[in-house]
């Protein structure tokens, strides 16, 4: 099911907005992430497609049907949420058979069913066992199964991995992921987690603050980013940040004056930092000096000192001894420029042929 | 060395109030088989001479505790289950629903628990005169189909359930009813039990309220038939503890199979449950 917010707003208490006028489509069939820092309004955004919550103004749609006084069982969403939320004291086989049995969906029929998406999410061994008795991987597997089982409209998830452990949760996505594609079901996907993000999603919507900053793929986030908090928010390790007037004249032939003129921020890709000469793809030269050198296994970190800010780079060649003075060549990718309101004004597609 | 004199010290400790609480217990059934004279004597003798075992089959004799017992039993069934009906709701809406005033009301609620039982008596009495209820079943059992402290405790417990658990719920077509039933009552079952057995206990051996608000002998519940060998010319000790033998065993039967879900649900505040 496509989803489609038209100016949405919601504020509990009539004052202070939590979200502000949110426009966007999700399109049928596909993986959506949901991204962004805590408090950022991420979840409110998934309650208000649940139908849990109710937006003071704005209308939501589903297709071309506008569902903004539907409630949750209406709209037939189907959810997962942080803490599984599975019914401790029925079994496995229960838990799942729960919306049908609402549904009124014949006994047999339930139970054909039930196990059928048991299969579909590995849980089939454990029918059952009460919740209590399962790891975590299965119990959110089983809230998977359950939240599959009325066939819903679109599959939403709440941060559905922070509770389990690293190796677990690599291992969960994957399974969310593939459970989606053999389902075809339209998904969203809340999470804090940027590396979750990156690695499930066909497209991601950064929230901060209740505004979308930026919602495409996950390459064009990177690649692309549409103001400095993205730019900030996604990559790792952190880009650079500097100011303007950090700069001497090492732009000032490279970069349009009229520009230069409104930037407020420099952005640097760690690995927009060579320290070999690239030829057409470097955009200017810098003078920095090391401060710290470090090298393990593959990579070799190098911490610069230029015009007394910090910049750290991850694509050094040659061995550094700490105090030397390193010449840098800046990459057109991975450079970009903000203005006051931290808007992307230079870098990118857009901007560099 | 210092762990074993602790672990010594702990069940010393443990058996001698096990035994202060067994006391009067063990002197009932002591005095239940005793003859009259011995009941009275000083120094008490904790054994008597002769097990007087007819003394049981006497007092069953001296009243119809048939009747109270068929009396008792209906008064505590119809309380019990009315009052964990109503609690319920109660604890659901002050748990769950927004509705105009629930904060103030649930104060001017727990207001009543700091009103001693024994004030209510007059006016409740008034009240069932008015209604011409006294000395009918109804008089029995109406004032008792609500309680706060079981509203109180179910609230506590019903909080403690994730709001998660309510809007998966509702995402899987539960109403607010089928919630409270299927979902969250099951799930509070340990809670449920130890207010039921509570319930149980105290409707059981209800005395007072029963005395006043019934004359007749075919509403007599079963401790106020005890009252049977209480007269004038003095009490009969010996029958006495032994009707009272039978009054208590049905509840200790109880105690003995739910204690785990008693203990439970008491502990539960403040304890990992």
């Amino acid at each position: 099911m496509e989803v489609t917010f038209k100016d949405v707003s919601l504020s509990y208490d009539g004052s202070r907005e939590i979200l502000h006028r949110l426009n966007f489509t999700i399109p049928e069939g596909t993986l959506v992430s949901i991204l962004g820092p805590s408090g950022c309004g991420k979840s409110t955004t998934l309650m208000m497609i649940s139908g849990l919550l109710a937006p003071t103004s704005g209308h939501i749609f589903f297709g071309d049907e506008d569902v903004t006084k539907q409630d949750a069982l209406q709209r037939k969403v189907g959810m997962v949420f942080q803490n599984y939320a599975l019914y401790p004291h029925l079994k496995v086989l229960d838990n799942i058979m729960f919306p049908l049995k609402m549904a009124k969906v014949p006994k047999a029929e339930r139970r054909e069913k039930a196990i059928k998406l048991a299969k579909l999410v590995h849980v089939d061994d454990q029918l059952d066992k009460k919740p209590g008795s399962l790891s975590g991987g299965q119990q959110q597997r089983v809230a998977i199964a359950r939240a599959l089982a009325k066939e819903p409209s679109l599959l939403l998830l709440d941060e559905p991995l922070s509770n389990l452990d690293a190796r677990l949760r690599i291992e969960m996505r994957q399974e969310i992921r593939r459970i989606q594609q053999e389902t075809g079901v339209t998904t969203i996907f809340v999470t804090h987690d940027q590396d979750e993000a990156l690695h499930i999603s066909d497209h991601i919507m950064v929230l901060n603050s209740g505004k979308i900053q930026q919602f495409s793929s996950a390459e064009t986030l990177y690649d692309n980013p549409s103001n400095l908090f993205i730019a900030q928010f996604i990559g790792e390790p952190v880009i650079n940040t500097i100011d303007i007037e950090d700069f001497d004249d090492e732009l000032t032939d490279h970069v349009d004056a009229e520009i230069l003129k409104r930037a407020k921020k420099v952005g640097i890709r760690p690995e927009a930092l060579q320290d070999h000469d690239t030829g057409a793809d470097t955009l200017a030269t810098i003078t920095t000096k090391v401060k710290t050198f470090e090298k393990f296994g593959r990579e070799k970190n190098a911490l610069l000192d230029f015009h007394g800010k910090r910049l750290l780079t991850t694509e050094i060649e040659a061995e550094l001894a700490e105090g030397q003075e390193l010449p840098l060549y800046l990459q057109k990718s991975g450079f970009y420029l903000f203005d006051q309101e931290g808007t992307r004004i230079f870098g990118g597609d857009q901007d560099v042929e | 060395m210092k762990r074993k004199t602790a672990i010594i010290l702990r069940y010393v400790i443990l058996v001698l109030g096990a035994i202060i609480m067994l006391m009067p217990f063990l002197w009932m059934l002591s005095t239940s088989l005793k003859t009259q004279p011995e009941t009275v004597k000083i120094p008490p003798i904790w054994i008597p001479k002769h097990l007087m075992f007819s003394n049981y089959v006497n007092a069953l004799k001296e009243a119809p505790f048939l009747r109270y017992f068929i009396n008792s039993v209906f008064v505590t069934t119809v309380t019990t289950a009315g009052q964990l009906l109503t609690s319920i709701l109660a604890a659901f809406a002050f748990s769950r629903l927004n509705f105009y005033g629930k904060n103030i009301l649930f104060v001017i609620f727990l207001g009543t628990m700091m009103v001693p039982g024994e004030m209510l008596i007059i006016p409740n009495f008034v009240t069932l005169s008015q209604l011409h209820l006294v000395n009918t079943y109804g008089a029995l059992i109406i004032p008792w189909l609500a309680s706060f402290f079981t509203v109180f405790t179910l609230r506590q417990t019903f909080q403690s359930v994730p709001d998660q658990i309510y809007y998966a719920a509702k995402i899987d077509g539960a109403s607010d009813w089928h919630y409270l039933w299927h979902v969250l009552v099951p799930i509070s079952k340990s809670t449920i039990t130890a207010v039921t057995v509570l319930q149980v206990i105290g409707s059981w051996n209800a005395f007072m309220w029963p005395l006043i608000v019934t004359n007749t002998e075919n509403l007599r519940t079963l401790p106020v038939g005890l009252q049977a060998f209480t007269s004038d010319a003095g009490t009969n000790y010996a029958l006495l503890m032994a009707a009272s033998t039978f009054v208590i065993i049905p509840m200790v039967i109880l105690y003995v199979f739910l204690q785990k879900y008693i203990i439970a649900g008491i502990s539960k505040t403040g304890l990992k449950g």
